[in-house]
């Protein structure tokens, strides 16, 4: 695993840049998760994305992850028929105060998570939040899915066109034990 | 008190040589006040003075930090990485770092302000004299709301308001200095001093609109003020073009002076970008507005105006070269902004139009209001003519240039908004310009693809090759500048602000950083004041809300009144008339509530963060000048929302909804503590969109101290928008509801049903409101 440039250009944070992540290796990592969230935001379902049915594909990564979901609250309609999976609506910003707290137990109030995966966000918005998280909460692991190198997440995905992408995130649901 | 006078009051004496009555001895120098209120506990307050104050907000509004950079580059110890709780060579953490660069932030912001201040009181007071009376009409009063607050001072001269900036500047000083290695040592403590600086930022700014509005007889609080034109095609290009960017009114009001003086007003042109556009239309409602900061590098490189005048503030860095390269005549007037031009001040004007004129110069320096007008004038008339004929660049350039394209997306990764650069200019290969036509709304005109471009293809002026007929038919209608609310207008809303039968007062302030572009702007505002909440506005959000039509036609200043009233938008002005926002909910507080405001900062803020519904939206904020302002409003107990590139500043106030704890304050009845929360829930947040900014908006502007019938409506507010927006009921509505009469009744059982299901409980809701100072509950009581 090696470093490398972010998306946008300027984003250079520090010293401590995400480690690379190729889809097809996440699904090793995320088999270590004990209590994850995948947090979406709200780019996940523009066209420009890219990838129109990403609601469904990070439904199907949430069940067998056995995860739970917290969107943001514009796209929480597109999540209404989200199945056994538990899915939240909470503004990103105020989702990641709670995260960076210790003592918050969850949406559930059963305990910390330990994994972090977000996908959908605007590129530099998220860059923010997972330096909050980067900084104030080192014990969460974070893992950034879009198609867009993120330097300030613990793992990121490389930049990558849509269909590798499309691609990647189909293998990594499919090792997690998944039918996609 | 550190750096403020300290006062010697006597009421009444009799001596054998005199007798004296209501003297006041200030540091030697003598004040005789007239003023019957008596000065409140913190005149003139000092860095600490109100340090309790801030404390007690951001135990509630805990500091929430998104570090920009994970280094510390301020001093040669450096570069120190400050990841994950490692320290710097100093003996920093990221979290003090963070709480000292916000502070940088919005002192570079208050000083911007205060030297603002100083030059346009100086200007004024050579043209008027120190004497020249502050007058904002016979319906206001009340007419330095925030001056009087914070310094406990009544200025009614010009000549008042300088010792006003004095404190203001002495002020600033002193906070910088607790910014170098080995000073402060606390990010609350840092955070406390930002609030200081907002603070400080708001008096100045009021210390710039009082006087321009008195010195220079802007509308005095005229709700139906001029309707000016506004957009890229507003300047007409057959006569000589001058074009005034900027925030300091001086040059460009002598411009017209002189023009008027001469008998030439109407035949030159005279344009403004950004404040300085708002102010001049305030002078003359003649004054075309080409838009706010995002079209100047687009209008610059277009080559209309024939001379630029510069002022001070969201100038761009590059703009004089991008002048001289279409041969647009530069003039450069404040020691703020030299651009390495030379100084001819002190030259006969001939020589300097000659210089100009013949092209030895393309731009000057010229720090004397007076002479630039007669040189901006002259000029222009001069090269005009002969600078119709010139083509900038031909479009067969333009377009072969795009050809260029090697797809290999460097735009993309530089564009701050991540637009399809790429795509869109590769598309002009096929002979289509369909992508950059859908860009042009989302660009925000920074140029930064431009920079990256390694084939150098010109995209700004592509662009505007692409939409070519839309921006020669972009002409909008803005109301100019009302300036300040009147007294009478309180009068009117200050009850039903306060008992929350207007849902709100919503502001839309700042830049132009959008995410989206403008158009999500004028979308809030038309909601907002469609549900009757007062919609107010300044500075460049005022100026983008105009520049779309509705389906009849109209702008935003077209469809509704200027009133500062329910169902209304009125624009105050420039950005230094964010203090007429800002004294308004001071003024709520004085007017209607009684409360003394003389050097009474704490109980005033006290009064706003419990009853005044009032919220700012920055939904481009992206000055150093927006952080600074914001935070002197927040430290006034007010929310403000930021769109996503607000993230940047570093830094939110975050309340915690789901933490009862944090959500109490004294009953100011019996001064027992009394659950409030979680109202307002947040005092600074970043919205990721513009719908989650709208709901949020509605949920900001709940207060401890609504009456049910208020929460009521506040509550059907935010559940019915939420619904309309997301297609539910919102998860937390919940939180909001004391008793069952807070509940709307069209869904009254509806919502009983999800209020048992989530085991609600009613709450105590104090009888005459709540108050977060224990000082202000009655001693009887404690």
């Amino acid at each position: 695993m090696a470093a490398a440039i972010p998306w946008q250009i300027g984003n250079v944070v520090g010293p401590k840049n995400a480690l690379l992540l190729a889809p097809e290796h996440c699904a090793r990592l995320l088999k270590a998760a004990k209590r994850s969230l995948i947090v979406v935001g709200a780019n996940a379902t523009k066209p420009s994305v890219g990838l129109p049915d990403l609601p469904e594909r990070v439904l199907s990564l949430a069940r067998v992850m056995k995860a739970q979901v917290a969107v943001s609250p514009s796209i929480q309609s597109q999540f209404s028929r989200s199945g056994g999976t538990q899915v939240f609506g909470l503004g990103l910003e105020d989702l990641t105060n709670r995260l960076k707290d210790r003592q918050w137990k969850g949406f559930d109030g059963k305990g910390a998570y330990d994994y972090v995966l977000l996908i959908g966000g605007l590129y530099y918005f998220q860059s923010q939040m997972l330096a909050t998280l980067k900084h104030f909460a080192p014990q969460i692991r974070t893992v950034s899915l879009d198609r867009f190198y993120q330097p300030n997440g613990s793992f990121s995905f490389p930049s990558m066109d849509v269909d590798k992408w499309t691609e990647g995130l189909d293998t990594m649901i499919r090792e997690l034990g998944g039918k996609e | 008190m550190d750096g403020v006078p300290a006062r010697i009051s006597i009421k009444e004496l009799q001596t054998s040589l005199a007798s004296l009555k209501g003297l006041e001895v200030v540091l030697g120098k003598v004040v005789y006040d007239d003023w019957d209120e008596k000065i409140g506990p913190t005149p003139y307050p000092s860095v600490t003075t109100l340090r309790l104050w801030d404390h007690r907000l951001l135990e509630r509004y805990e500091p929430f930090y998104s570090p920009l950079c994970d280094m510390c580059c301020l001093c040669t110890y450096g570069k120190c990485d400050l990841t994950a709780g490692k320290k710097g060579a100093c003996g920093i953490d990221i979290r003090t770092q963070q709480g000292k660069i916000v502070l940088l932030a919005c002192l570079m912001g208050a000083a911007a302000h205060a030297t603002h201040s100083r030059h346009i009181l100086d200007y004024l007071i050579k043209k008027r004299g120190r004497d020249h009376p502050i007058n904002l009409g016979e319906e206001v009063i009340l007419e330095a709301p925030i001056i009087r607050t914070v310094a406990g001072v009544r200025p009614k001269t010009l000549g008042d308001l300088e010792e006003v900036v004095d404190y203001v500047t002495s002020q600033i000083a002193q906070l910088l200095s607790a910014t170098a290695t080995g000073q402060e040592s606390n990010y609350l403590d840092y955070e406390s001093k930002a609030l200081h600086a907002g603070m400080l930022d708001n008096v100045a700014l009021e210390v710039s609109d009082i006087a321009q509005i008195s010195g220079l007889d802007f509308p005095k609080g005229d709700p139906n003020a001029a309707l000016v034109d506004i957009g890229m095609a507003a300047v007409d290009k057959s006569k000589p073009v001058i074009l005034c960017v900027g925030h300091n009114v001086a040059p460009g009001a002598e411009t017209i002076d002189f023009l008027e003086k001469e008998g030439l007003y109407g035949q030159v042109e005279v344009a403004g970008i950004c404040c300085t556009a708002h102010d001049l239309a305030r002078y003359r409602s003649g004054t075309k507005i080409v838009g706010p900061l995002s079209k100047q590098l687009m209008f610059v490189k277009s080559g209309v105006a024939d001379v630029m005048i510069v002022d001070q503030e969201c100038v761009r860095a590059d703009i004089v070269q991008e002048a001289e390269k279409v041969g647009t005549r530069v003039i450069t007037t404040i020691d703020q902004i030299c651009a390495g031009l030379p100084d001819m001040t002190a030259a006969p004007v001939e020589s300097v139009i000659d210089q100009l004129t013949s092209g030895k110069e393309p731009g000057v320096l010229v720090r004397d209001p007076v002479k630039v007008a007669q040189i901006a004038v002259k000029t222009a008339i001069s090269i005009a003519p002969a600078r119709r004929t010139q083509t900038i660049l031909k479009d067969e350039e333009v377009l072969a240039a795009a050809k260029k394209c090697t797809f290999c997306r460097e735009c993309r990764r530089a564009c701050p908004n991540d637009l399809e650069i790429d795509g869109a200019v590769n598309e002009v290969r096929n002979g289509s310009t369909q992508k950059l036509q859908l860009l042009y709304d989302l660009c925000m005109n920074c140029g930064r693809c431009v920079s990256a471009c390694a084939r150098h293809i010109p995209i700004i002026d592509l662009l505007e090759l692409a939409n070519r007929e839309r921006v020669k038919s972009e002409r909008f209608k803005v109301r100019a500048g009302r300036g300040p609310i009147l007294d009478t207008e309180i009068r009117n809303v200050g009850r039903p602000i306060v008992m929350g039968e207007i849902p709100g007062v919503i502001a839309f302030v700042g830049c132009s950083n959008y995410p989206n572009g403008g158009k999500e702007l004028a979308e809030m505002a038309d909601e907002f004041a469609k549900r009757r909440y007062i919609v107010v506005a300044s500075g460049c959000s005022a100026m983008d809300m105009a520049r779309y039509h509705d389906e009849n036609g109209q702008s935003l200043y077209e469809k509704y009144p200027g009133d500062f009233d329910a169902g209304c938008i009125a624009n105050v002005g420039s950005c230094v008339a964010n203090a007429h926002i800002i004294g308004a909910a001071i003024k709520i507080a004085n007017i209607f509530a009684k409360r003394p405001l003389r050097a009474n900062f704490e109980e005033i803020a006290d009064y706003i963060l419990n009853r005044v519904g009032a919220v700012a939206i920055a939904w481009g904020a992206q000055h150093q000048k927006a952080a600074s302002i914001g935070t002197g409003v927040n430290r006034l107990g007010v929310p403000v929302i930021l769109g996503p590139h607000g993230a940047k500043y570093r830094r939110a106030y975050l309340g915690r909804s789901d933490m009862d704890e944090r959500w109490s304050a004294y009953d100011v009845r019996t001064g027992r503590p009394v659950y409030v929360g979680p109202a307002p829930e947040h005092l600074v947040y970043v919205a990721e969109t513009k719908e989650e900014a709208m709901v949020i908006a509605a949920r900001l502007v709940m207060r401890p101290s609504d009456t049910s019938k208020g929460r009521l409506i506040k509550l059907s507010n935010y559940i019915d928008l939420h619904r309309k927006i997301f297609g539910k009921i919102p998860d937390d509505f919940h939180l909001f509801v004391r008793t069952e009469m807070d509940l709307p009744l069209g869904m009254k059982d509806e919502l009983l049903m999800i209020m048992k299901e989530k085991g609600w409980k009613p709450k105590e809701i104090p009888e005459l409101g709540s108050t977060i100072v224990d000082r202000l509950v009655p001693k009887k009581v404690q």
